[in-house]
């Protein structure tokens, strides 16, 4: 009996992203680093480090979501982005092992929704952080249903296995 | 689904009352409710014998698997098997909330069926749990349980669904021809 007034638009499926959905827009202002494949004239502003006016080639510098996105071209000529730390080999290793010990809200909110963004830039390990993805996420099913759905802190599945 | 709209569905289920009052049949769109007469026992539904026995108007008569033998020989059955065993009834859990709520005097031994119940209801939900835990981690595209309460459904359906549409949306990812940029229409 779910007669609400007000329906959230939820985020996108997989790489797409909701023009309409508040989660997508949030998720897009986080900042990626990047790298310029060539020189922003008298776009000095946008790097707060050093107060050049104009931004040469090969500027390691931090961008939203959404303007890597919107600037981002297969033959990268513009820029080119690096993975955060959390979807890089080190941290993918920590979640292959034990996805639960992580604390996901501390890497950045939009863990899923960022990951699943960071395919459209073209890295070669796609396909690995696709991978992982999945399985953090089935890995750490378990604990936010015991969780979710009682008040003790601890695991419950004693109760089942007992002969 | 909430859970006061399982109980109000669990309500519709007849239940023995032994009336002290009398009155002839009435015909209500539901179903006709027969005779009542002093000290004979009638089927009505349960919304009705919770109504009656608040205005003190009948007594009413635990049904046959609210039994302490009975439910200690069901919750050792459903301890032993892995799969699910029949419940006693399909609103087993309500029925036991609302007749020992407003008619523990007239049911025998009412604490340890209590605690019965809510074992019972702790193993079937443990074993639902493993089983959603299960489903999951194995990434299998179907399951079948049998034997499963509308309780029981309501309290994992709401969280298994989005975690499968989560999921759904990451598996995504991985097919080679995931689209870029298609506009979704509202």
């Amino acid at each position: 009996m779910d007669t609400q007034s007000y329906l959230p638009v939820q985020p996108g499926v997989g790489m797409q992203e909701n023009f309409l959905s508040l989660d997508d827009i949030l998720l897009s202002h986080e900042r990626l680093p990047i790298r310029t494949e060539c020189a922003f004239p008298r776009l000095g502003y946008l790097e707060k480090a050093t107060d050049a006016q104009d931004i040469p080639q090969g500027t390691k510098m931090e961008l939203p979501l959404w303007l890597s996105k919107g600037l981002y071209e297969r033959k990268r000529r513009v820029l080119s982005v690096e993975l955060p730390k959390v979807y890089r080999e080190g941290w993918r290793t920590v979640f292959n092992a034990d996805p639960n010990v992580v604390d996901l809200h501390k890497m950045g909110p939009y863990y899923y929704g960022l990951g699943s963004q960071m395919l459209h830039f073209d890295s070669p390990e796609n396909p690995e952080i696709a991978q992982t993805l999945l399985q953090t996420f089935i890995g750490r099913f378990r604990r936010n249903m015991d969780s979710s759905q009682n008040a003790y802190n601890e695991d419950t599945s004693a109760l089942a296995s007992c002969q | 689904m909430d859970p006061s709209e399982v109980e109000f569905l669990a309500e519709k289920e007849t239940v023995k009352i032994i009336p002290n009052f009398s009155l002839d049949k009435i015909y209500l769109i539901g179903g006709d409710l027969g005779p009542f007469n002093p000290g004979l026992p009638v089927d009505v539904p349960v919304w009705l014998a919770l109504n009656l026995k608040q205005r003190q108007k009948c007594r009413i008569v635990p049904p046959a698997w609210m039994d302490v033998e009975k439910l200690e020989e069901m919750r050792e059955l459903e301890r032993k098997e892995n799969a699910f065993t029949p419940a006693p009834s399909p609103y087993y859990m309500e029925l036991t909330k609302l007749l020992l709520n407003y008619a523990s005097d007239n049911i025998p031994k009412a604490d340890e069926i209590r605690t019965l119940v809510k074992d019972l209801w702790d193993t079937r939900i443990a074993k639902l749990r493993l089983s959603a835990d299960k489903f999951i981690s194995q990434l299998e595209a179907h399951a079948k349980l049998d034997n499963l309460t509308l309780m029981e459904i309501n309290t994992i359906r709401a969280f298994l669904l989005d975690s499968l549409n989560c999921m759904y949306k990451l598996r995504s990812n991985l097919l080679p021809g995931s689209s870029k940029g298609q506009f979704t229409d509202y």
